[in-house]
C-alpha cells in the first residue's frame, strides 16, 4: 500500500482556479492535518480527492492506482462530512451497515461488522435508536463507523469537531485520535482550528490560495512558520 | 410611517382578510350542499342514476391512471431536474411544470386533437378514447408531481447526503431508491393526491380530445358541462365529483402531516 498521492491537479468553477498545480503525499498510517483559513480551498480538495469534481489537469493515486476518473462510489474512501450527513430514515445499525447494503453482503455479516463497528467507536447497544435520539459527538461516532465498516484505504474528515459542545469535544477527539492510531490506512483531516491541528496531526499541511504553504510536523511548522499569514493562522499557539 | 400605525388595528385587517378569504372558498364548497338541500329527494335519486355511475367510474379510474402515469414519469424527471445540469433545463422545467398549468384547458385539447387525433402527423388516431381522457388530464396535471417531488429532491441535493451515500459505495440508481424517494415519501403522496384531484376535475382538455360519449370519455365533469346547471342530476353529480377530491385530499394531508422530517 503506497498511500494517497495527489499530482499536480487544477481543480477550478468555470473561469476561477481554486488549486493549481496542486501536489500532496499522505502514506498509510499516517495522519495529515490540512489547514487553512476558509476560501483557500480544503473542500475543493476533498471533492476532488472523493471525486465529485474531475481535476482539469493533473492526477490522484490510490495504493498505486489511478482513480483521478473514477466514479465516486468505487473509490472505497471511507467520508466523514461536516454535518455528519447520516441518513434520518435509517436506524443506527442501518446507517452503520449501508455502505455493505450496497456492496450485496449478506445480512448477517452486515450485523456482525455493524455491530463490531459500533463496538469500535464505543456505541454498543446503540444499533436500534433513531438517528434524531443521539448526542452531536454520537451521530460523530455513528457516521465515523458508518466511513469504517467499507474497510476504506484512505478516511477524509471534514472539521469532525465542528459540531461539538466544547464540553465534550476533548472526550471525542481523544477517542477519535485513539481511533486513528489503530487504523493503517492515510487520514485526512480538514480543520480551520489550530488547537485541533495540534491535537490529532503529526503532519500538518497549511493550504492558502489552493496552495500548500508550509507542511511538516506541527511542531516544526509552530517553531518555524514561513509566512506572516502562516503565523497568523497559528497564533494560539505562536509565543513569539 | 410604520410606528404611527396601531399593531392591534392592523394585526385585526390582517385576520379579517384571511378570515374572509377561507371563508368565501369553505362556503363556495359547502354552497352544492345547501343548494341540494332543497331539491335533496330529486338530489338523492339521481346518485343511482346509472349514467352519472359511470361517468363517476370513467373519472375515478381514468384519473388513477393518470396519477399512475405521473408517478412513473414525473419522479424521474424531477430526479432530472434536481440534480442534473444541462443546457435550457430552466426553459424546459418551466415548460414542463409552469406552463401546463396556467394553459388554457381547451386550448390544450384543440393541440392533441391534431396532434393526437384523425389528422395526426404521426399516423395515430386516439382522439375521443379512454387514453384520449388520460393523455388530457395527464398534461394538466402531471406537473403536480414533478413540483412536489422535484422541490423536495433538490433540498436532498442541497443537504449534501446523497453524495455521502454515493462515498459509500452506492451508485445513481442506488441513491435514488435508497435516499432520495424514502426521504420524500410526503412530497409524492402530497403531489399524487394533488394530481389525481386536480384529474377528476379536468376538463376544457377532455372535452375537446376525448370528447363526451356517454359510457366510453363521459366523464363527471364532462356529464355537469352538457347538463343544464340547475338539474338535480347536475348538482348530484357536482357533489359526487368535488367530495371525492375533497375526501382524498383531507385524508391524504393527515397521513402525511405526521411524517418526520429532516436531515439532522
Amino acid at each position: 500500500m503506497t498511500g494517497l498521492s495527489i499530482q499536480g491537479i487544477s481543480v477550478g468553477y468555470g473561469a476561477q482556479k481554486v488549486l493549481d498545480q496542486f501536489s500532496l503525499d499522505v502514506l498509510p498510517a499516517q495522519t495529515l492535518v490540512l489547514m487553512g483559513p476558509s476560501g483557500t480551498g480544503k473542500s475543493t480538495l476533498l471533492h476532488a480527492v472523493l471525486g465529485l469534481v474531475v481535476p482539469k489537469e493533473g492526477r490522484i493515486m490510490l495504493n498505486g492506482t489511478d482513480i483521478t476518473v473514477t466514479p465516486m462510489e468505487k473509490r472505497n474512501i471511507g467520508f466523514l462530512p461536516q454535518d455528519y450527513g447520516l441518513f434520518p430514515h435509517l436506524n443506527v445499525l442501518e446507517n452503520v451497515v449501508y455502505g455493505l447494503a450496497m456492496r450485496h453482503v449478506s445480512e448477517k455479516e452486515r450485523e456482525w461488522m455493524g455491530v463490531r463497528m459500533l463496538g469500535l467507536v464505543e456505541l454498543s447497544g446503540f444499533e436500534n435508536k433513531k438517528i434524531q435520539e443521539l448526542s452531536g459527538g454520537q451521530r460523530q461516532r455513528v457516521a465515523l463507523a458508518r466511513a469504517l465498516a467499507i474497510g476504506p484505504s484512505l478516511l477524509l474528515l471534514d472539521e469532525p469537531l465542528s459540531g461539538i459542545d466544547q464540553v465534550t469535544k476533548l472526550e471525542v477527539a481523544t477517542q477519535l485520535k485513539r481511533l486513528f492510531q489503530k487504523l493503517e490506512i492515510p487520514v485526512i483531516l480538514v480543520t480551520h482550528s489550530p488547537e485541533e491541528a495540534f491535537f490529532f496531526g503529526e503532519h500538518v499541511a497549511i493550504l492558502m490560495d489552493g496552495k500548500i504553504v508550509q507542511s511538516g510536523k506541527i511542531q516544526d511548522v509552530l517553531r518555524l512558520p514561513q509566512t506572516p499569514l502562516v503565523r497568523r493562522l497559528l497564533l494560539p499557539f505562536n509565543t513569539e | 410611517m410604520l410606528g404611527k400605525w396601531d399593531s392591534g388595528k392592523a394585526i385585526l385587517i390582517i385576520y379579517g382578510l384571511a378570515a374572509c378569504t377561507a371563508v368565501f372558498a369553505v362556503f363556495t364548497i359547502l354552497y352544492q350542499y345547501v343548494a341540494a338541500w332543497s331539491s335533496w329527494q330529486d338530489v338523492v335519486s339521481a346518485f343511482s342514476n346509472e349514467r352519472i355511475l359511470v361517468a363517476l367510474g370513467l373519472s375515478v379510474t381514468s384519473s388513477f391512471a393518470t396519477a399512475f402515469l405521473a408517478l412513473v414519469f414525473g419522479i424521474p424527471l424531477a430526479y432530472v431536474f434536481a440534480t442534473r445540469s444541462f443546457p435550457a433545463r430552466n426553459l424546459i422545467e418551466t415548460l414542463v411544470v409552469d406552463v401546463p398549468q396556467t394553459f388554457p384547458p381547451i386550448a390544450e385539447g384543440m393541440i392533441l386533437l391534431l396532434m393526437l387525433g384523425p389528422a395526426s402527423p404521426f399516423h395515430v388516431n386516439l382522439a375521443f378514447t379512454f387514453s384520449a381522457l388520460v393523455i388530457a388530464k395527464f398534461f394538466i396535471s402531471a406537473p403536480f408531481v414533478i413540483s412536489y417531488v422535484g422541490r423536495r429532491f433538490r433540498e436532498i441535493r442541497k443537504s449534501g447526503i446523497d453524495f455521502t451515500a454515493r462515498s459509500l459505495g452506492a451508485s445513481p440508481f442506488q441513491v435514488l431508491v435508497t435516499i432520495y424517494l424514502p426521504l420524500s415519501f410526503r412530497e409524492i403522496a402530497a403531489g399524487t393526491a394533488l394530481c389525481w384531484a386536480r384529474a377528476m376535475g379536468e376538463l376544457g382538455g377532455t372535452l375537446i380530445f376525448a370528447g363526451v360519449i356517454p359510457g366510453k370519455t363521459e366523464t363527471i365533469p364532462t356529464y355537469i358541462s352538457v347538463s343544464s346547471a340547475m338539474t338535480a342530476s347536475a348538482l348530484a353529480a357536482t357533489i359526487l365529483a368535488t367530495s371525492a377530491s375533497t375526501l382524498a385530499l383531507v385524508s391524504f394531508k393527515r397521513i402525511t402531516s405526521t411524517a418526520e422530517r429532516g436531515f439532522k
